[in-house]
């Protein structure tokens, strides 16, 4: 077994003409966070999906756990997932169950635990993430830190060996990131787990990511740890660490000249 | 005119692909052991499908009943068979209005819902959650709400033509004063349990099929966002109810089909 739970080589992928991945190669070792960055419309979230089998690529290798992906069976991928997490963007609660509901859901689904197991476990993951005083209310009742801590929690309900956090710190407040931020690293330290983290907020990520991977054009421009990431030769790279609006990712979306579209014919 | 033919060929490419992933998505669905929640989740499912359905069949049923009984009279009253209406509004039903119209309003009411519900799941990452839990959302979404469709539409239709014919006796006979003997005698001797009530309850089994089939899929195949689900909502109520009409003439021809 080797010391990445994810390997990935040589990926295409592409959505009609348009080619998102050309010969990505990306590894991510066992316990470790890594963060992935990258300007939008990069396929970050993609990648993401492509990692839990949700897309198939064109062609490549992707590698999780020992088991390669694409070549899954429709069975055996659904077997993968249960030893991986997903925290989406908007969270993905589901709207009609309560919080407790939501946490418990997997742990019904995926074991034959009693009641009074399950309802302890999802006290001690509401607890995990802060929220046990909040497991009769609904999703609609709550904020959004909220809802991202519930969808750790039950992100977190069966264990798994490795989780996904897309944009975890998007729309939320400085108190609710600092929370996550802390909850992202506390988890992986205290479960063992492996964490990849796509990620816009360069600060927060940097703080806990043990290694970044910089993704533009379908491939891999820059990796390494956040400080040798800000010192890279390749002024793309420096130029997202830094946060500079324009340089070699062009401010302007490709468009023909300026005053042509203007002084021309509609 | 060659664009004309490209449009026509990429129309037909995309329909032969919608066809091909409405037929996946009814395999996945229906494939599979039935585990431990499922009828918890079915129950659930004829309960908004069915249940919250009754009141809409039942005010239509009655409506459709009086006039039924009300036209019938007006037309048989003139040579003297007001007797008959009771067997013309019971034949009408059973074989014809009862399946069709409890079938479109269940597209409107219930497909409609399905539709919503499934589309929104998959705009807010529901459906893709599910998935990463390793869940599929086809035995655990898809499957409950086809199987609940297929369950209460026929069970809906019956209530249908009860309450309809309850209307046409209410107007025929209470009001309007045809004999109750010959009323409901006629329908007695009249209706025979095979031709007109089982034939009548095979065309809302299947009605029940293509409109939960299409409910699903549409809602299922949407665009995330929410112009695709006010789309596939659209579409849903559309086709079914096209479904539903053409599907009964075909149906009509093969099992009462002795036009020359």
């Amino acid at each position: 077994m080797t010391d990445n739970l994810i390997e990935i080589e040589g990926l295409r992928f592409s959505r009609g003409d348009r080619i998102i991945f050309d010969g990505l190669d990306l590894a991510v070792p066992r316990g470790a966070i890594t963060a992935l960055m990258g300007p939008s419309g990069t396929g970050k979230t993609t990648l993401l999906r492509i990692i839990g089998g949700q897309i198939r690529p064109d062609s490549g290798r992707v590698v999780v756990n020992g088991h390669d992906v694409p070549s899954l069976s429709r069975g055996e991928l659904f077997e993968l997932r249960k030893d991986m997490g997903m925290l989406f963007q908007s969270s993905a609660l589901f709207t009609d169950l309560s919080v407790f509901e939501n946490v418990a859901f997997p742990l019904r689904v995926h074991t034959d635990l009693p009641d009074e197991m399950i309802r302890d476990l999802v006290l001690m993951k509401l607890n995990a993430v802060g929220l046990r005083g909040a497991r009769d209310l609904m999703p609609s009742q709550l904020s959004g830190g909220m809802s991202r801590r519930v969808a750790l929690a039950r992100t977190i309900a069966l264990d798994p060996k490795f989780i996904m956090y897309d944009e975890p710190f998007t729309g939320q407040d400085p108190i609710a990131m600092g929370v996550l931020v802390s909850l992202i690293r506390g988890l992986n330290e205290s479960l063992a787990m492996t964490s990849l983290v796509v990620s816009h907020d360069i600060h927060e990520t940097a703080s806990i990511a043990d290694q970044l991977y910089i993704i533009s054009d379908g491939r891999v421009i820059g990796e390494g740890t956040p400080d040798m990431l800000r010192d890279h030769p390749s002024t793309m790279v420096r130029q997202f660490m830094l946060g500079s609006p324009d340089g070699p990712v062009p401010f302007h979306y490709p468009a023909d000249n300026f005053l042509d579209d203007v002084l021309g014919d509609a | 005119m060659l664009r004309y033919l490209r449009l026509l060929g990429q129309w037909a490419l995309d329909w032969i692909g919608a066809l091909g992933r409405a037929t996946l998505v009814w395999f996945w669905s229906m494939a599979g052991v039935p585990q431990r929640d499922d009828l918890k989740l079915l129950v659930k499912q004829v309960y908004q499908i069915g249940v919250l359905s009754l009141i809409i069949i039942i005010l239509s049923a009655f409506s459709i009943g009086a006039v039924l009984a009300l036209q019938g009279y007006t037309q048989l009253a003139r040579v003297g068979a007001e007797e008959s209406v009771g067997l013309g509004v019971a034949l009408v039903l059973l074989r014809e209005l009862g399946p069709v119209v409890t079938g479109l309003l269940f597209a409107g009411r219930a497909g409609s819902a399905i539709t919503a519900e499934i589309a929104l799941m998959k705009a807010t990452d529901q459906l893709s959650s599910m998935e990463m839990m390793g869940v599929d959302p086809l035995h655990r979404i898809a499957a409950p709400r086809l199987w609940a469709g297929m369950i209460s539409m026929p069970l809906l239709t019956l209530i249908f033509n009860a309450v309809a014919i309850g209307g046409a006796a209410l107007v025929g006979v209470d009001w309007l004063g045809v004999d109750q003997g010959g009323f409901w005698g006629g329908m007695q001797d009249g209706v025979e349990w095979w031709e007109d009530i089982g034939k009548g309850m095979i065309k809302t089994v299947l009605f029940a099929m293509v409109i939960s089939w299409i409910a699903v899929f549409q809602g299922y195949d949407s665009t995330p966002t929410p112009e695709g689900m006010s789309i596939a909502t659209t579409k849903t109520v559309v086709y079914s109810s096209v479904a539903v009409l053409a599907l009964d003439f075909m149906l009509t021809l093969v099992m009462y089909g002795e036009f020359k």
